[in-house]
């Protein structure tokens, strides 16, 4: 494992590779793995803490192109900087096979190691990620400056990706013009910046830019300064470089929101998944939430072992009035 | 009307002089050809024209047809495999060798690179004195169905409708003779299309060459009309040849009435569907391969029984054809037939013996109707450009090909030797010291690539490098390209240059793959069956089986892999497929990057030995050989298996392995041969 670690901070890509897939694993045994190379990276002094980058919005508006984009400028713009890319498509509730197809939008070059590219498929889940996404992005920003995460497109303002992302934003396309449609999206009151992709489609595009300023003040009427809206074509390149630039300086900020909130967030929707209604009414009245558990717990992956063992002690037990 | 036609006939036969029947002139007999080196295919089209043939058909290999040097590393493995290596004007200059250009009809199977290859032929004319109004040719020059089916694209869909323009605004007045461009439709058929999706999609893309030269608006109205005279298609034509007969009725109508409707072409004369076609092969099998000689004598009458809408010129495939390339003799055995149906029948005594038929009239209707519908929701899309870059046209292709696939695994489409009479006796025509195979000579690809480094160390540097300069700045602003390359060509240019200077400026385009959202209507036990020996491998392996389905090299055969995408997504893999053209270093890195169980390599293009050897190699480098297995499908003759299987590679499918849960399954059992 120790060899991994350090191939995989070195960013030899079948490295990451296989320590993303313990991360992925769903057997009882990755558990135990996982915590252990958590525990050595977080040690290593040549471990990154990268900011997450959330990319959402509705289905073909450009997410992947302009994900291949970003990468690659912000590559050419920091030399330091390594970026990994998680992207989510929907599996087949038939037959549970996934056509993994943002891959194809995106085109690394095969030199360059600062560059990853990994998908993943929902498998069930209904949020928007898949169920090991948490845990490869806990891995990932270990190994990586910035990673960017693409949901499905979905359009639906119950987006786990919220919980995960250190900075979100929300990508539209022009549409007919119409204020209305944008209000419906119903999630503009989540993301911290919006990308109004296709630029260059011309006249819609100007008319949806408008359109959209105007459903935003609407949209988050609290807010004292409006969030910010970047007009880019993923297809001509246009205004990626400014927006690459603001990723740049998001990646570059110390001290993001951490792991602990999200882990909070993942560890409940987690036993909610697992352990059903029962395992929530245990987690918030038997032990006092998920922050209390994860702290008396050594990592995320323990507390969950320890979770599942004591859930099972406490269903087990005869209990009054039955 | 009565079969009174214009030609005289009366009631039946066309009666000439003396009272003997009079026959129509036939089409022209065409030969496909071209291969290993311009030496080589020099010596073939004498010997071809020395027979009697009156022009030449010729066959670019991939590189040339991708914008490559012979000497690039995703080139080499392809060179002189499937057609002639064209790497600069010395090399055409050898390709043409004692052919005299000024009588010469000669039709070019060349696209993205099309006005690159124009430009060298006008360049070989120039240095050999020949007045280049004279040269009389085509150049296939389709783009969109390159996008669609065929996949020898380079640049952008704008960029490359672009340099179309610009070629039929050369040629109008410069080589009024040569055919600037020649709308496929064969090749639409060949990746699924059914016949109102093949009439449709050409004759949108006619149009859409044609609005677009109107936008540009270079032409004044005579001129554009004579333009629209000068388009012609390359037609394709199937076993169902009742239906195919229709449909070229349907072509010649359409057509007819766009140019006459949309366009206002006045003159008749321009309004006329002229076409050249090839069978179908997509058809021709693996399995009991003599009755591929059958399957091609009656897609020929398709296209000649109805005299209104006979095509000009016709190429055969072979009974071998899902093999290898033909070899002579089977190129001649099936020449024998057009000469037999046109020299021994009475095919062309008679006037149009379809006329005044109710059934096909109400045939040829309900094409007519089924392809105006589809015409009309591509142009409300905004034209063929979007409908290309939307992927639109791409996915209605794969659904077609997916559900072709699917009828003859449930046997709803009969395919005599496949999937019904599969048992016979074993064909003679195999036993030869060949196999009935041929093949290509490895070591010629030195003698290209030695011409090659000749050409860089002797030519005029500055000469070569300024018109490089010139050709991008007419790149970028838009003006013509055409006299630029020739003068590229005249500088000894390479091919990889040429192209590589406009990649530059244009960026390489990589169209839609079409298989998302596709489904595979396959139900059945064993597909069930398949599906739960996945779950349990998911269970076991605490993740759901992924495979990498790749593409390596310049081959852009992608129904097989399309249909392998689509059907292990449809059994339960995930499926990671990125389209055509990557090299084998890409796919690697994806398998690695991905974590996937599975690399599924389809190779058509004859290089299989080079690109499988590649792969293990990358996955050698990358630690991964081991734990990745590699299994490979395509053309693949049975004398490689052994090789391939010493390389590493795990399995091996053909075409005659059509049953698509025996293919599942065997993925399935290779991973459960091999967990971790
Ligand atoms: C259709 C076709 C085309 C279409 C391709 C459309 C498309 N988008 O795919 C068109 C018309 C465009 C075309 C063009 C050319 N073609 Co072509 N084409 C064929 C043809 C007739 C059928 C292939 C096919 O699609 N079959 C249907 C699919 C579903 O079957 P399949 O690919 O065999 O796949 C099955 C199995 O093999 C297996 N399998 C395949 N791959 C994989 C992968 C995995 C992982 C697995 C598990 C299984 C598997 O499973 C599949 C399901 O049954 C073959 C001859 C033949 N009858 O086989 C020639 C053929 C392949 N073509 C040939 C040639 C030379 C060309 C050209 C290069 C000609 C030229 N010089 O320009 C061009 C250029 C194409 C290019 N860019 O590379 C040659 C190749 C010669 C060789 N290998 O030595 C062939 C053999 C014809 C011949 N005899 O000359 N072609
Ligand atoms: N005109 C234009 N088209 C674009 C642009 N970016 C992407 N596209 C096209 O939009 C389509 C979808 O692009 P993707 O990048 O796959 O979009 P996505 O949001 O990742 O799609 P899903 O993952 O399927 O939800 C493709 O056809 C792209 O070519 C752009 O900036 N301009
Ligand atoms: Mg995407």
């Amino acid at each position: 494992m120790k060899e991994q670690v350090e191939k995989a901070l070195a960013h030899d890509r079948y490295a990451v590779s296989k320590l993303i897939s313990i991360f992925e694993d769903s057997r009882p045994e990755a558990l135990g793995q996982r915590a252990e190379a958590l525990a050595l990276l977080e040690r290593h002094p040549g471990r990154r803490s990268g900011t997450i980058l959330g990319v959402t919005g509705a289905p073909g508006c450009g997410k992947s192109t302009l994900i291949g984009a970003l990468a690659l400028r912000m590559a050419e713009l920091d030399p330091d900087i390594s970026v990994a890319v998680l992207a989510v498509d929907p599996s087949s509730p038939k037959s549970g096979g996934a056509l993994l197809g943002d891959r194809t939008r995106v085109r690394f070059p095969p030199d360059t190691q600062r560059l990853f590219f990994r998908s993943q498929a929902t498998a069930t889940e209904l949020g928007g990620l898949g169920p090991g996404s948490f845990h490869v992005c806990r891995l990932m920003h270990l190994l990586f400056g910035a990673v960017f995460i693409e949901t499905v497109g979905i359009g639906q303002s119950e987006l786990d990706v919220r919980y995960l992302a250190d900075r979100l934003y929300l990508v539209l396309q022009p549409l007919g013009g119409d204020e209305i449609q944008f209000m419906k999206a119903g999630i503009m009151e989540v993301p911290d910046a919006i990308i109004l992709n296709k630029c260059d489609q011309g006249e819609a595009a100007q008319r949806s830019y408008h359109a959209l300023k105007s459903s935003l003040t609407l949209a988050r009427p609290f807010e004292p300064e409006p969030i910010p809206v970047y007009q880019v074509s993923g297809k001509t390149g246009e205004g990626i470089e400014g927006l690459a630039r603001d990723m740049l300086d998001a990646a570059r900020k110390p001290g993001a929101a951490g792991m602990a909130a999200k882990e909070d967030y993942f560890f409940a929707k987690w036993v909610r998944d697992e352990w059903g209604r029962m395992g929530t009414e245990f987690l918030s009245d038997q032990v006092g939430g998920p922050r209390g558990f994860l702290d008396r717990a050594k990592s995320f992956d323990a507390a969950q072992a320890d979770f599942s063992s004591g859930v099972r002690a406490w269903l087990a037990k005869p209990r009054k009035g039955e | 009307m009565s079969a009174e036609t214009k030609e005289g006939a009366v009631g039946h036969q066309i009666v000439g002089k003396g009272g003997q029947p009079e026959r129509e002139q036939p089409w022209i007999f065409r030969t496909y050809a071209g291969h290993t080196s311009a030496r080589a295919s020099n010596d073939l089209y004498r010997a071809n024209l020395e027979k009697g043939q009156t022009g030449l058909s010729i066959a670019f290999d991939l590189p040339t047809q991708c914008g490559y040097d012979s000497d690039h590393p995703i080139a080499r493995p392809e060179a002189g495999k499937v057609g002639v290596p064209i790497n600069s004007i010395e090399d055409f200059h050898i390709l043409f060798e004692q052919i005299p250009l000024e009588k010469m009809n000669t039709s070019m199977t060349i696209n993205a690179t099309a006005m690159w290859l124009l430009a060298l032929y006008v360049g070989v004319a120039r240095e050999r004195g020949v007045d280049q109004s004279l040269l009389i040719g085509t150049t296939q020059n389709d783009i969109i169905k390159e996008y669609l089916a065929r996949g020898t694209y380079i640049f952008p869909p704008e960029a490359s409708m672009r340099m179309i323009a610009q070629m039929y605004e050369y040629c109008l007045e410069k080589i009024p003779n040569w055919n600037p461009s020649n709308i496929c439709s064969y090749h639409l058929q060949e990746a699924g299309a059914t016949p109102a999706q093949e009439l449709a999609f050409a004759l949108a893309t006619a149009i859409g060459i044609l609005d677009l030269i109107k936008e540009r608006g270079k032409f004044t109205e005579e001129q554009f009309e004579r333009s629209v005279g000068r388009i012609s298609f390359f037609v394709n034509a199937g076993i169902r040849f009742i239906e195919e007969t229709c449909k070229m009725r349907a072509f010649t109508e359409l057509w007819d009435e766009f140019t006459a409707d949309r366009f206002g072409v006045k003159n008749e004369k321009y309004r006329r569907f002229r076409y050249g076609v090839q069978v179908n092969s997509l058809g021709l099998t693996e399995n009991q391969p003599e009755n591929n000689a059958w399957r091609i004598l009656l897609e020929t009458l398709g296209v000649t029984l109805s005299r209104n809408a006979r095509c000009r010129a016709l190429q055969l495939p072979c009974w071998n054809e899902a093999m290898s390339l033909p070899r002579p003799w089977d190129q001649q055995w099936s020449l024998r037939l057009q000469q037999i149906l046109a020299y021994e029948t009475d095919l062309l005594e008679y006037p149009d013996i379809f006329d005044g038929s109710p059934v096909i009239r109400s045939k040829v209707d309900d094409l007519k109707k089924e392809a105006r519908l589809e015409i009309g929701k591509i142009l409300d899309m905004g034209g063929v450009r979007p409908a290309i870059e939307s992927g639109y046209m791409k996915s209605a292709l794969v659904q077609s090909m997916a559900e072709r696939v699917r009828k003859i695994n449930t046997g709803e489409m009969t395919v005599v030797g496949v999937n019904r009479w599969t048992e016979g006796i074993p064909s003679p025509l195999l036993s030869g010291n060949d196999g009935g195979l041929f093949k290509i000579d490895d070591a010629s690809v030195k003698e290209t690539i030695d011409a090659l480094d000749k050409v860089r160390k002797n030519r005029d540097e500055k000469r070569a490098r300024k018109a490089l300069d010139v050709l991008r700045k007419a790149a970028r602003e838009g003006l013509d390209m055409m006299e630029p390359s020739i003068e590229c060509a005249l500088a000894r240019v390479t091919t990889g240059e040429w192209a590589g200077a406009l990649r530059e400026v244009f960026g390489e385009y990589r169209p839609a793959t079409g298989i998302e959202g596709q489904h595979l209507g396959l139900e059945n036990e064993r597909v069930a069956a398949i599906r739960a020996r996945i779950d349990r491998l998911v269970g076991e392996l605490g993740r759901r089986p992924r495979i990498i389905v790749g593409k390596p090299g310049l081959d852009g055969h992608s129904n097989g892999a399309e249909v392998i995408a689509v059907s292990a997504r449809h059994v339960g893999f995930d499926v990671i497929y990125s389209g055509i053209r990557l090299s084998p270093e890409e796919i690697v890195q994806s398998a690695v990057e991905e974590g996937a169980d599975l690399i599924g390599v389809s190779v058509l293009s004859g290089s299989h030995l080079e690109l499988a050897r590649q792969i293990m190699n990358e996955l050698r480098k990358a630690g991964a050989e081991k734990r990745i297995n590699v299994v490979l499908g395509g053309i693949v003759p049975s004398g490689d298996f052994e090789a391939l299987e010493k390389i590493g590679i795990k399995r091996i499918f053909t075409p005659a392995d059509f049953g698509l849960a025996d293919i599942m399954d065997q993925l399935v059992g290779l991973l459960e041969e091999s967990p971790e």
